[in-house]
């Protein structure tokens, strides 16, 4: 070390893609079966495609069957729209729900191995928030592959991938998206295996990096999901919306915060405080323990502030008791098997004659990078930026409005991921290779500050306590005084941060490098998070205020956040698109902003 | 139930800068179900920065976090401290990278290397069987799905490559042997001529000595060596 940073190589392709999980490389395979002469290089943070977040994905993958006789299209439209509380845009749920059918053949056809019923077709299954005629009854919409759908699919689309001729590029992070006259030309990427700075200029880039849920000290989310993508986007000077969209799911095993699924509180499973009160029965007289997913995540965290939650001593991390002792052997070991695993592995615990500790746990980000309904990143004033596209959990359609339905992720991704290829497609026929001036050298610059830095503070404190703090301050509760807090934690944990002197020698596999670049994304990520929660004063979907329990009209439309310099974020607004709603046929009038009521 | 146990861990680094390799020893008292990545992280923040590992999902799902304690290949995020103290009957633990790849920095292994084992393999559908005309999508019975439904819940953490006898000697190793022996049991793939060809080759399943490592090792549970045998039957 000691010598300066250089950009080691320049390298030429069509499509960057950013971000190699189930959305980067459904874009991919979209784009190579339609030309298979393009260039594509998929860049992953994880050591292969195959180690990605999508891969974690249990329950299913929404979809309505053209042959079902029951279910309709614009019944899952409703759902979504009613379970995003009236915040998605209606043009885009269109779009991903018509898509849906379509996807699940083309999963099929590539060798998913899908569950299938007795007579050889596709199973499907009960999910929660999905119902047929608006609400009437529920709906079987959930395609799945076992208990693993998210992995079945993320080596469908790995595996077409790489048949296809993708090239990959692993343990590689984007750090810049490089512009020539307001048009994306790709982006600086750091190979931090081979500890090599590499420009790429592309005539479309892709960006598909994942969520954030490493803001939150108990995530579902992997270890590298650390809202990179986000950061990079507001480090161009370019918006998020809604990025106080956080979903929590109410029951997330302790330690390493994994779900135990809704199926152990509707086989009859008994939520408990340190008193061993069946406390549900306070919150929701009559729905007790199988309240919706936030009611439930509130109650919990309320027991926890209350000091009826217990500590976990390994962990240190409150909790509350999920109690299964009382249910027959052939439910625990049939149907919550793999739950019932969880608490095995991960806790040592029989479920079967011993309490299990869960709280909730942070599992997705609904805000992101703002798009229209192809996938094409949007400016503050909502013209798109050419060249440049975001979709999967990175980026927000919006689809899932402020509350994501379960199985509509996965639906998502591959819809999304084909859309965006298509315009793609369509923009290549313009887009051409540029070489700006000056690239690269905002990364270089921030990256020699890093190597640089003295100091005694460690990278890996400063993270656990920011999560901590977020989880306590803007987490399932939220409110006036305490995001201010957070505010000011956010801002003393950066000024730390620049004393966090980094002890690897050498750029090769320095996980110190990287954790340090992680830690000034997830600040800034925080950052949006905690201001946007704070001008949000009302309640909307996963968005919880205290001070502000009800959802309220005045604020019906996204927030779209930039971040000029670390701390001062601005705000703009965009409407919510009413589309279905104003088409004036015989269902809109279940599309108008109806009240969240199950 | 809040044991704590006074470990030691000697961990296997390199520092691929200076080329060097080292044994360093740390000390740690921890919880009982703390697992080794919860470890690794608290050595991290508490005593060492520069330690490199691998993890991602952290639970189990996405195989990033293969190590070998002692001499055993494991998953980090699922190995509790009082599961290994009772497995190994030790509070000292001695932990190297998996050795299917070279060695990047400390526990960290090139897996692109070890993958492209898995590559060559072709872990996908080489050529799809025509539908027939208006069928959308095919019919396959569960029974003959679950012939090789255990073999597709493999996430290549290559703990069973780490542990067989012969993936050093030109065996293509049992993952990827695997990854090729679902796709021939599955009614969609056409092309069985090429992967046979593979699996009957000079890496192909008779470098196999049928030790079965890879069963006794495998995380997710799979008895690896039964599809290697259903290979070396050809009954597939």
């Amino acid at each position: 070390m000691g010598n300066p940073l250089t950009i080691h190589a320049t390298q030429q392709c069509d499509v960057l893609i950013i971000g190699a999980g189930g959305a980067g490389l459904r874009c991919a395979v979209h784009l190579l079966e339609k030309r298979p002469d393009l260039s594509i290089l998929a860049v992953t943070k994880v050591a292969h495609p195959q180690k990605s977040h999508t891969s974690t994905a249990q329950g299913g993958l929404a979809a309505v069957d053209p042959r079902d006789k029951m279910d309709k299209p614009i019944y899952h439209m409703f759902d979504t729209w009613k379970g995003g509380d009236c915040t998605s845009d209606q043009d885009v749920v269109k779009r991903i729900v018509e898509g849906g059918w379509e996807q699940i053949q083309w999963l099929e056809r590539r060798g998913m191995h899908l569950s299938r019923n007795d007579e050889g077709n596709i199973s499907k299954r009960q999910f929660g928030g999905h119902t047929i005629e608006f609400g009437k009854g529920d709906s079987c919409r959930a395609v799945f592959e076992a208990d693993r759908t998210g992995k079945g699919m993320m080596d469908t689309a790995w595996g077409e991938a790489l048949k296809r001729g993708t090239v990959f590029l692993n343990f590689s992070i984007a750090t810049e998206i490089l512009f020539q006259d307001g048009v994306c030309a790709g982006a600086l990427l750091f190979n931090f295996k081979e500890g090599e700075f590499t420009k790429v200029l592309a005539r479309a880039t892709v960006l598909a990096t994942g969520g954030s849920g490493q803001v939150y000290r108990i995530t579902t989310n992997c270890r590298g999901n650390t809202g990179d993508g986000l950061a990079v986007i507001l480090r161009a000077g370019l918006p998020i919306m809604d990025a106080e969209a956080v979903q929590f799911h109410p029951t997330g095993i302790v330690g390493p915060g994994i779900l135990a699924s809704e199926a152990l509180r509707s086989e009859g499973g008994i939520l408990r405080n340190n008193e061993m009160e069946p406390f549900m029965e306070r919150y929701a007289p009559k729905m007790k323990d199988l309240a919706p997913r936030d009611i439930v995540a509130r109650s919990i965290e309320t027991e926890i502030r209350e000091g009826r939650g217990i500590m976990n001593p390994d962990h240190q991390i409150a909790h509350v008791w999920i109690d299964l002792r009382h249910l027959s052997a052939y439910v625990h070991e049939v149907k919550l098997k793999e739950v019932a695993s969880f608490f095995k592995t991960y806790a040592n615990l029989d479920s079967r004659t011993q309490l299990c500790p869960v709280r909730p746990s942070n599992h997705y980000h609904m805000g992101g990078i703002p798009t229209n309904a192809d996938g094409a990143v949007q400016r503050a004033t909502g013209e798109t930026v050419p060249g440049l596209f975001a979709i999967g959990e990175c980026a927000c359609a919006s689809f899932h409005g402020f509350n994501r339905l379960g199985t509509n992720s996965l639906l998502e991704l591959l819809v999304m991921g084909k859309a965006a290829g298509e315009c793609v497609l369509s923009y290549l026929k313009d887009g051409r290779n540029a070489d700006p001036a000056g690239a690269g050298e905002q990364t270089l610059s921030r990256f020699s500050g890093y190597l640089a830095a003295r100091g005694t503070e460690n990278t890996g404190r400063i993270r656990m306590e920011m999560r901590d703090m977020m989880t306590n301050k803007v987490g399932v509760f939220r409110d006036e005084r305490g995001m201010r807090e957070a505010v000011a934690a956010l801002e003393a944990y950066k000024r730390r941060s620049a004393g966090a002197a980094i002890a690897t020698r050498g750029l090769r596999t320095n996980q110190e490098l990287l954790e340090r670049w992680e830690l000034d994304n997830l600040l800034d990520v925080a950052m949006v998070i905690a201001q946007g929660a704070l001008v949000r004063q009302e309640s909307r979907g996963a968005h919880f205020r205290e001070d502000f329990p009800e959802r309220s009209d005045a604020f019906q439309f996204h927030n779209i956040e930039s971040m000029i310099e670390f701390g001062k974020v601005l705000f703009a607004r965009r409407p919510v698109d009413m589309s279905l709603q104003t088409a004036g046929d015989a269902h809109s009038d279940h599309f108008k902003v109806i009240p969240r009521k199950y | 139930m809040s044991q704590t146990y006074q470990l030691t861990l000697t961990i296997r680094r390199y520092d691929p800068d200076g080329n060097r390799s080292w044994d360093q020893t740390y000390g740690l008292e921890a919880g009982a179900i703390l697992r080794f990545v919860d470890l690794f992280r608290r050595i991290n923040v508490e005593q060492d920065a520069t330690l490199s590992w691998v993890s991602s999902c952290e639970h189990g799902q996405c195989g990033s976090c293969s190590v070998q304690v002692n001499g055993r290949p494991m998953l980090a995020c699922e190995l509790l401290v009082e599961n290994a103290v009772a497995l190994f009957g030790a509070t000292r633990f001695r932990i190297e990278p998996v050795t299917v790849a070279p060695v990047v920095r400390d526990l960290v292994v090139d897996w692109e290397q070890a993958y492209e084992r898995v590559h060559r393999a072709k872990p996908y559908v080489i050529r799809p069987i025509e539908p027939p005309p208006g069928v959308t999508e095919l019919q396959i019975s569960p029974k003959e799905i679950a012939r090789y439904e255990e073999a597709t819940r493999c996430i290549n953490c290559f703990c069973c490559a780490t542990a067989c006898l012969s993936t050093h000697r030109n065996f293509i190793g049992p993952n990827a042997a695997m990854a090729s022996v679902i796709r021939l049991m599955d009614v969609r793939e056409e092309e069985k001529d090429e992967r046979l060809a593979l699996l009957y080759s000079e890496e192909g399943v008779y470098r196999c000595h049928t030790s079965k490592a890879c069963t006794h090792v495998c995380p997710k549970k799979i008895d690896v060596a039964h599809f290697i045998a259903l290979a070396k039957e050809g009954s597939f």
